[in-house]
């Protein structure tokens, strides 16, 4: 039975946190009013690879208002790494001016203390250092004989490759590069870091408080339980949020050592050097297959870099192990060393840009074969995930491509490229398949509900955080439905790390297990006070009934979310189909993207309201991936070129035309309780495939290579065998 | 940011002294180029004197039969200005391709011309830039320069001028007033206000210190029925230019009687195509005649390591600026 006023699962309601941010009453991280408060501000490194041969802080200290300028000379002592280039996890101790050593170009070499802001910033301008300088390794193709084999998951095999090309009647070998790309989050990086007596508290926008906790308190050799970090909102992270970067540790060494709370900030142009970014990714592709269609091989080979001491990549390769039917089936990922930061997690991390090449690749063979991209697709359809050798949960790739065909009306798209025309336009259309793991974990929620006035008020905790994504409003809504209560009667607190324990934003597995979480705390409330009273737990009655006749006004209950034996039994996507029309211009290299159909089956919808805007938001940072994202580095400095929001092109809203989403009704109750499944990774992933195919149809050129800029395609030739 | 005082000028005449008794001020007009480059540490002013509140914010009609336009009036009210729009639609059109709403409402005329190179070394104070710091090198000449000049370029420097709006005024023929710290004004063609790199790639124009840049005088108005304004960019705005074209014509019975030509992003200057011009005039408006026109304006290109694209994509963009301008009903 659900009230008129109950808004649950499923329904298209605002945001419940969308007044307070309209009103600038939603607090970030830097915003908290933290009394006696000083600034740190770090000072980068100017040149990519050597050691620090002396550093003057004398005038920078003589400066009105400054503190402190901490370099490796006064630094405190921090843990180091264990070995060499350890794996960057969640967990990862981020040490920092430990030693002279230069690594990157921009690391963070002082860090200046000053009463206000701009006394800080300025300051850091009058550091004055001297380095020793060595040659930096830089170049990805320069240095292929440093890569290697970063661990075991890195590799896999299926079958003989060799032999399914043999097999082929159809061959295609083709290398698609992407550049480094940054995540840029509206929201800066930022801190409030107190540390006292030992014990530290911060205000720091991070995506997954528990893991966090873990990397300061490791760095600072101190036990775990001593740090606590709040953020009830964040204003984007996109993974560059999800580790403890460099500037946590500066921020809370300097309050360790000054004994006052530090705010620490970074600026536009350090997060292109301080904090993460998407790797350069070199894919070679090759595939085989008969002529009728059916795939006899699919090889996806990977090349990228890392930092000089720790250790990061993203598996482009992974989509080619289970999106199609193909018995002999080989994925490498090799890493170069290289003089920049460490690459980390960006916005569906090896999806976005493995599905690039393996859909611009599956283009080309349908091409070859000439067949129809879809149907091509649809015959090496699988609903066995041959790379895991499990069912998949649910697979609605078929139903995506055909619902997105008719939807996009794909039958008017012109079977050779260059032929559809419109004054100076070449119109092409272009299609790409979609799927991203949705995973889903353990996770902790608690409930309070309280009867005031013969009302029901109800508050759900968890160290769960809201990138902006809807977090807050998916588990009021779960929390509504669950108590059948109004949503306005539900309040939910995140963001802090004394709560409930979860696994945090990232990787999309937010929703289902946040959902799931506030639901079992829920049942278990309701199932808790029912028992009490020996009523049946079949009886319908209101929670706030039920308060009454244990005459309580406050009850509790925790809840955990946990995956179930059947979800290990299965491999669990979300998939997806894009389309896009793109018109290109056929003499000046400029072209747009005028409208794209996107089509998703993941699971359950909890809120479509919010669910759209995931999956435009990926759209857009998908097509940002094809029309110009890319941070350039200076080939003989090493530090990246593009240094502001004015040189790094994200799509404006008038590149991005019509967009229609379109969801599959779908639970998956393997997947979990509420059949949810991500989604905050799908929308962006294939993007920039179904584009760059939709150019070779407008074109016949095949842009392999992104951004896809106006001065590569007026360069690029028609391909061989195009008209 | 390094620590700087702040005049706000009332008048005119207060500006002028100001600027006079402190050779290390700036004049402040949106802040929309200036602040971000102290922020950079690029530029490092001791003072900045606030003009953007001065009187010169008018759009009149002046003797010569054109519009003179306020030195401080802002990019967003000039572009828009009904007078603007009818007359001069090519600088209408330029000026709205620039920047965003927001910082055209911040921007001024004065302020846009002097706007400085987006070369990315320039900005960054850690690397090498002659225009920066004279006598440190040219660092996108050795290094990356797809962005930068095909024309006038020496090895001092091959920066690009980023502005749309000079590039409009450059083919409609402008002339900038600029009043001396004596309080005398003096007019220099927009053709002689930027210059080529030579040995002082540090000076973008032949202002003096402490000049002020007080109007713009547009002449009588030749192509408010047939103009265009094209501008290449990877995205559909907030963008500079990759390379841009401002193309107007006056076309009479079937002929060119005058084209005004002018190319962005391949120069230190707004790039005047003085002898695209001459060849076009007298001419049928035909697409051979823009064929012929756009290869000889490209004729002179001398592309760097990585902006050969450049010449195709300039002479393709001039045929098609010449051709839209061409079948543009006003
Ligand atoms: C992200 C971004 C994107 C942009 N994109 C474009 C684009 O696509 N196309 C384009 O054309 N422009 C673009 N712009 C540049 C913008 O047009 C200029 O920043 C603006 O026009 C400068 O005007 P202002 O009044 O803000 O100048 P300010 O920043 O105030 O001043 C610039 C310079 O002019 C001097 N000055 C100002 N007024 C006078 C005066 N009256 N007399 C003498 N000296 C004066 C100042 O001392 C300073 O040296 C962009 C800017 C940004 C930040
Ligand atoms: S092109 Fe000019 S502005 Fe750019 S680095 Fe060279 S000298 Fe400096």
């Amino acid at each position: 039975m659900k009230t008129i006023n109950a808004s649950g699962v499923g329904e298209a309601i605002d945001r419940v946190d969308g007044r307070l941010k309209v009103m600038g009453m939603a607090k970030y991280a830097s915003e908290f009013p933290v009394e006696n408060l000083v600034y740190a501000q770090g000072v980068n490194s100017t040149i990519a690879k050597g050691r620090i041969k002396s550093i003057d802080t004398s005038e920078a200290k003589k400066q009105k208002g400054v503190l402190e300028v901490i370099t490796h000379l006064n630094a405190q002592k921090l843990k180091a790494y264990d070995k060499v280039r350890p794996s960057y996890t969640l967990t990862t101790i981020a040490p920092i001016l430990q030693s002279a050593e230069v690594n990157y170009y921009g690391q963070f070499v002082a860090c200046v203390v000053a009463e206000t802001f701009e006394q800080a910033q300025y300051a850091c301008r009058l550091v004055k250092v001297t380095y020793e300088e060595d040659k930096p390794d830089i170049h990805l193709n320069k240095n292929k004989g440093k890569a290697y084999k970063p661990d075991e998951a890195a590799d896999y095999l299926r079958g003989d490759i060799d032999a399914g090309m043999r097999d082929a009647e159809v061959k295609l070998e083709e290398t698609y590069t992407t550049p480094i790309e940054h995540q840029h989050p509206m929201e800066l990086h930022a801190a409030i870091i107190s540390w006292n007596d030992g014990k530290v508290k911060m205000y720091a926008n991070q995506q997954i408080l528990h893991e966090a906790t873990i990397a300061v308190a490791d760095t600072f050799m101190i036990p775990k339980d001593n740090v606590e970090i709040i953020a009830p909102y964040i204003g984007g992270g996109f993974g560059s949020k999800l580790r403890i970067n460099k500037h946590i540790i500066l921020g809370t060494m300097a309050s360790k050592m000054l004994g006052r709370p530090v705010k620490i900030t970074v600026t536009r142009q350090q997060m292109f050097t301080n904090t993460g970014m998407r790797q350069f990714d070199e894919q070679v592709m090759k595939i085989g297959a008969k002529k009728d269609g059916t795939l006899t091989a699919l090889a996806h080979y990977t090349t990228s870099h890392c930092a000089i001491d720790v250790q990061y990549y993203e598996t482009c390769g992974n989509v080619s192990k289970m999106l199609y039917n193909t018995p002999n089936n080989e994925i490498t990922h090799r890493l170069i060393p290289l003089n920049l930061q460490c690459p980390d997690s960006m916005r569906a991390p090896g999806e976005a840009t493995g599905s690039f090449a393996l859909e611009c690749a599956m283009d080309e063979m349908a091409w070859k074969l000439k067949m129809d991209p879809i149907d091509f697709r649809i015959k090496n359809d699988t609903q066995t995930d041959l790379g895991a050798g499990k069912p998949f949960s649910s697979r609605l790739l078929k139903e995506c491509l055909r619902i997105g065909a008719d939807k996009f009306g794909w039958k008017n798209r012109a079977k050779q490229p260059g032929t559809k025309q419109e004054d100076n336009w070449l119109i092409g259309y272009g299609v790409s398949a979609a799927s991203r793991n949705a995973p889903y974990k353990k996770t902790s929620s608690k409930v309070i509900i309280e009867l005031n006035d013969g009302k029901v008020h109800a508050t759900i905790q968890m160290d769960a955080t809201d990138l902006g994504t809807g977090s807050y409003t998916i588990i009021a809504q779960t929390t509504s439905d669950y108590l059948n209560i109004p949503v306005a009667q539900v309040t939910v607190e995140l963001g802090d790390s004394k709560f409930p324990l979860t696994p945090g934003s990232g990787g999309s597995w937010g929703a289902a297990s946040y959902c799931n979480a506030a639901r079992v705390a829920c049942q278990n409330a309701i199932t808790g006070l029912k028992n009490k009273k020996n009523i049946s737990l079949d009886q319908d009655i209101s929670v706030s009934d039920l308060l009454k006749q244990n005459n309580l006004n406050k009850f509790e209950a925790e809840g955990t979310a946990e995956p179930s034996e059947e979800f290990k039994k299965h491999s669990v996507f979300s998939f997806g189909a894009n389309f896009a029309e793109v018109w290109v211009d056929k003499d000046t290299g400029m072209y747009r993207i005028k409208r794209m159909v996107n089509v998703g089956s993941a699971g359950k919808i909890v809120n479509p309201k919010t669910a759209y805007g995931q999956i435009i938001g990926g759209l857009t940072m998908g097509a940002g991936m094809v029309l110009a994202e890319q941070s350039k580095i200076e080939p003989n400095f090493g530090n990246f070129i593009t240094r502001s929001l004015a040189d790094y092109h994200v799509p404006v809203n008038l590149d991005m035309a019509n967009i229609e989403v379109i969801f599959l009704p779908e639970e998956d109750k393997i997947a979990n309780d509420m059949g949810i499944k991500g989604i905050g990774e799908l929308g962006i992933t294939s993007v920039a495939a179904s584009i760059a195919n939709a150019i070779f149809n407008a074109t016949g050129k095949r842009m392999r290579d992104l951004p896809i800029t106006p001065e590569k395609l007026i360069e690029a030739k028609v391909e061989k065998g195009v008209a | 940011m390094r620590p700087f005082t702040y005049t706000g000028a009332k008048t005119t005449a207060e500006a002028l002294k100001a600027a006079n008794a402190n050779s290390n001020s700036h004049y402040l007009g949106g802040g929309t180029n200036l602040l971000d480059l102290m922020k950079e540490d690029v530029e490092r002013p001791n003072e900045l004197i606030e003009v953007a509140n001065l009187e010169h914010k008018q759009v009149i009609r002046n003797e010569k039969g054109g519009l003179t336009l306020g030195g401080m009036l802002n990019n967003s009210e000039t572009a828009n200005h009904r007078d603007v729009r009818t007359w001069y639609p090519l600088l209408s059109m330029a000026m709205l391709s620039a920047a965003t709403a927001q910082i055209r409402n911040m921007a001024t005329n004065g302020g846009n011309l002097l706007q400085r190179t987006r070369c990315p070394y320039f900005f960054e104070v850690s690397m090498p830039c002659n225009k920066r710091e004279p006598g440190s090198g040219c660092g996108a000449l050795t290094g990356m320069n797809a962005l930068h000049a095909i024309f006038g370029w020496n090895d001092k420097c091959i920066a690009v001028h980023p502005s749309d709006m000079a590039v409009a005024l450059a083919a409609i023929g402008a002339t900038i007033e600029a009043r001396q710290t004596d309080g005398s004004s003096r007019m220099i063609e927009i053709a002689e206000f930027h210059r080529l790199p030579g040995d002082t790639p540090e000076k973008d124009t032949n202002l003096e210190a402490g000049e002020l840049i007080t109007a713009i005088h547009l002449p009588r108005p030749d192509f408010s029925t047939h103009y265009y304004y094209l501008k290449i960019r990877e995205r559909a705005s907030y963008a500079f230019a990759i390379i841009s074209v401002a193309a107007g014509l006056q076309v009479t019975d079937g002929k060119i009687i005058k084209a005004g030509l002018a190319m962005g992003g391949v120069a230190h200057k707004p790039w005047k195509l003085t002898s695209a011009e001459n060849y076009l005039s007298g001419k049928t408006p035909n697409q051979a005649n823009f064929e012929a026109a756009a290869r000889l304006a490209m004729k002179e290109a001398k592309p760097l390591e990585d902006n050969k694209y450049k010449v195709k994509m300039g002479e393709k963009a001039i045929i098609r600026a010449l051709t839209q301008a061409y079948q543009r009903k006003a």
